[in-house]
């Protein structure tokens, strides 16, 4: 007698297929599992795919390398729809379903907010690109690692590239984030130390589409230098309208907001002259190389520092001689060891480690150093100026 | 897998809840509210603020976070009794802007777009994640029963009628000598009520609010679940519910089925196809899911 399965009993057999290969394998080999939680869509879409193409090299790199501890590293990941609600759904998969060891790559603050006290409280480590200072002032025990400097220190170094650039007032443009009052204010600080004079802040809806009552209200204070605090669409709109009405002076944005992308949509005349900072990856190293060649283009910083989020929980790992949330929690700050041998990649520090011996971990962003609160300690920043619709690189510093 | 079963599980009742309290104000009234994520919002900050900053027991927060619900239901009511359709959607909505631009800006009241994190959950502590997992899908689910079984219980009164009444013709229904506005006003008032218990538990679950967690996303979202499970129902509004979070989270497991793509084609993907999952639902049944049955007098009969 042969067996026909009804179209029940077939559908069932169909929806069941992935959930059994997951079993089969995971009896094989017992991979590590890392989860990267990027936006893919929303408003850091432009991002997030090509952090998820890095973080996926660096594994494939390891893996053909022999992998960690003898075992495979196995990549998942989600889509944080640049939406804490959404961002809290896809990382509650990848804890309790996929059961990572470590989230990597959280860029939106919101998101990053929303979804650390899952990881913390499933001991999970959070590997973040994330700029609010709140979030490592979050009761997190240690399982935040943040390696974007935070808006203290990024602000701080922008207001003094401001003043040597002879601005001599400024007034501020920010879009509603959890670190525009701070950053602001961080800003007005060290203008003030360096005789530049602060004009004032207005905080915008970054979701409005003109922002025109705004700039008036800006350029009644007569600036002759903006710090526009922005993110990428609104940014376009600003300059677009600032341009509009005839604003000649300097105007300051980070480089998540003014890609080179956005250079190419706007008209040269609109951005001529707009002068971009962003932390600065470590140029010369050869782990900015790899991030390089692995994109086939100049990477953006965060792509640069997900090729060290990896490296450093693999390295941990392997430092720990055991892999899960906690062994990366107590291990991940002694692979950055000033006693050790500097290594840029996941791999040569992988054979020391199992040589025995120590290793300080120097990756695509510049060193790997992190305060008690998960704060990386220092880092470089670039200047650029856009001319004639490019980039030109001003200094690294 | 259990713990995500039964987080995903927690989410769909808050979305079962709030098409619940969408259903009384749309559904059964027929007055368009795209603000629903507003009540939900002065719903869960209400209560995050009580518990974290006040330190009231949670029960007391959740009891406050309906009744603000259902106070700023009545005033929206009034304010727009003349507006009606088109025109009352987009008050409705902007309203639900006002209230997340509210929470970014009155930084003193409620952390700007920090937001307010160590908002504590019932037995958090105390329980694993599992646990508390468990603990939370019995009690948002409980609750969804509960008040389904209360507003079903109401849909079929006199006062579900008169409401049903004003949906198809406020004029018959005012020639009838039933006081139309009072009567909007009080079903306005019960669907914000239970929209603003929903964020409360909301906010206790998740642990944190913060205004971008209330963009109109969430709004269209329970829209959809309440349209595609059958307006004017409330096993609609649950089923609805199900559906919306079945297929936006059964679809992150798309990268499993199909390892060759890129994580951002596999967004794409799933963007593309909960579009078109409910596309055809609603062509396939404009009615819904599940479809209202109202008792027609049989001219026949007579």
């Amino acid at each position: 007698m042969t067996i026909i399965p009804t179209r029940r009993q077939a559908m069932l057999a169909a929806l069941a297929m992935p959930f059994l290969g997951r079993v089969a394998q995971g009896a094989a080999a017992e991979p590590i599992l890392i989860g990267t939680l990027t936006p893919q869509t929303g408003a850091g879409g432009s991002f997030g795919p090509g952090m998820v193409k890095v973080a996926k090299a660096v594994v494939d790199d390891i893996n053909a390398a022999g992998g960690v501890l003898g075992r495979k590293i196995e990549l998942v990941s989600a889509d944080d729809e640049t939406n804490p609600d959404a961002g809290v759904r896809a990382a509650r998969k990848l804890i309790d379903v996929n059961k990572v060891d470590a989230i990597a790559g959280t860029w939106a603050s919101a998101v990053t907010m929303a979804v650390a006290p899952l990881c913390w409280d499933n001991k999970v480590m959070l590997f973040t690109v994330s700029g609010a200072d709140s979030i490592t002032k979050l009761p997190h025990q240690g399982y935040i690692i943040r390696t974007q400097p935070n808006t203290y220190l990024q602000s701080g170094r922008i207001a003094k590239y401001i003043v040597g650039d002879k601005a001599t007032k400024v007034f501020g443009l920010s879009a509603q984030t959890p670190f525009a009052v701070d950053s602001y204010n961080r800003l007005a600080e060290v203008l003030k130390a360096g005789n530049v004079e602060p004009l004032g802040d207005i905080v915008y809806d970054a979701a409005k589409t003109s922002f025109r009552s705004e700039i008036d209200q800006a350029l009644k204070t007569k600036p002759d230098a903006l710090f526009l605090n922005s993110y990428t669409p609104d940014i376009t709109v600003l300059l677009r309208e600032l341009f509009r009405a005839g604003y000649e002076g300097k105007r300051y944005t980070f480089g998540y907001a003014a890609t080179p992308k956005l250079l190419e949509n706007v008209p040269a005349d609109v951005v001529e002259g707009l002068v971009s900072f962003a932390p600065s990856p470590d140029l010369g190293s050869p782990a900015y190389a790899r991030v390089k060649r692995i994109l086939g283009a100049e990477p953006d910083p965060y792509a640069a520092q997900i090729h060290d989020h990896i490296s450093l929980i693999a390295l941990s790992i392997a430092k720990a001689g055991a892999s899960g949330g906690v062994a990366i929690h107590d291990f991940v700050r002694a692979v950055g060891d000033a006693g050790g041998t500097k290594v840029t990649s996941a791999i040569d520090g992988l054979k020391l480690l199992a040589d025995g011996k120590a290793v300080n971990f120097e990756g695509a962003s510049g060193p790997c150093k992190f305060t008690p609160l998960g704060d990386i300690e220092d880092c470089k920043f670039r200047f650029d100026v856009a001319e004639k619709g490019k980039y030109r690189l001003l200094s690294i510093s | 897998m259990a713990s995500y079963l039964l987080a995903m599980a927690v989410f769909a009742g808050f979305y079962a809840l709030m098409a619940l309290g969408l259903n009384v104000i749309w559904g059964l009234a027929g007055m368009i509210n795209l603000g629903l994520v507003g009540f939900f919002a002065i719903g869960a900050y209400t209560a995050a603020l009580l518990s974290v900053k006040l330190h009231v027991p949670m029960l007391v927060g959740w009891g406050a976070a309906a009744i603000a619900g259902s106070v700023a239901g009545a005033l929206l009511a009034v304010v727009t009794a003349r507006l009606k359709g088109d025109y009352l959607a987009i008050v409705t909505l902007g309203f639900s802007e006002i209230v997340r631009l509210t929470a970014s800006n009155e930084i003193w009241l409620t952390g700007g777009t920090d937001g307010i994190s160590a908002i504590p959950g019932p037995f958090r502590g105390a329980l694993s994640p599992l646990g508390f997992n468990l603990v939370f899908a019995g009690l948002i689910w409980g609750v969804v029963a509960v008040t389904a079984l209360a507003l079903g219980r109401l849909s079929a009164s006199p006062f579900g009628r008169v409401l049903r009444a004003i949906r198809e013709d406020e004029m018959v229904a005012a020639v009838a000598g039933k006081p139309v506005l009072a009567f909007k006003v009080r079903a306005f008032a019960l669907g914000a009520g239970v929209l603003g218990f929903a964020g409360a538990l909301y906010a206790h679950y998740n642990g944190y609010v913060a205004p971008d967690a209330f963009q109109p996303l969430i709004t269209i979202y329970v829209v959809l679940a309440l349209t595609a499970g059958g307006t004017g129902t409330m096993r609609g509004a649950m089923l609805g519910a199900v559906l919306v979070i079945a297929l936006t989270e059964g679809t992150r497991f798309l990268d499993d089925v199909l390892p060759g793509l890129a994580p951002v084609q596999i967004a794409a993907l799933r963007e593309a196809l909960i579009g078109t999952a409910l596309i055809v639902i609603l062509t396939w049944r404009p009615q819904g899911l599940v479809a209202e049955r109202t008792r027609v007098l049989q001219l026949e009969a007579l």
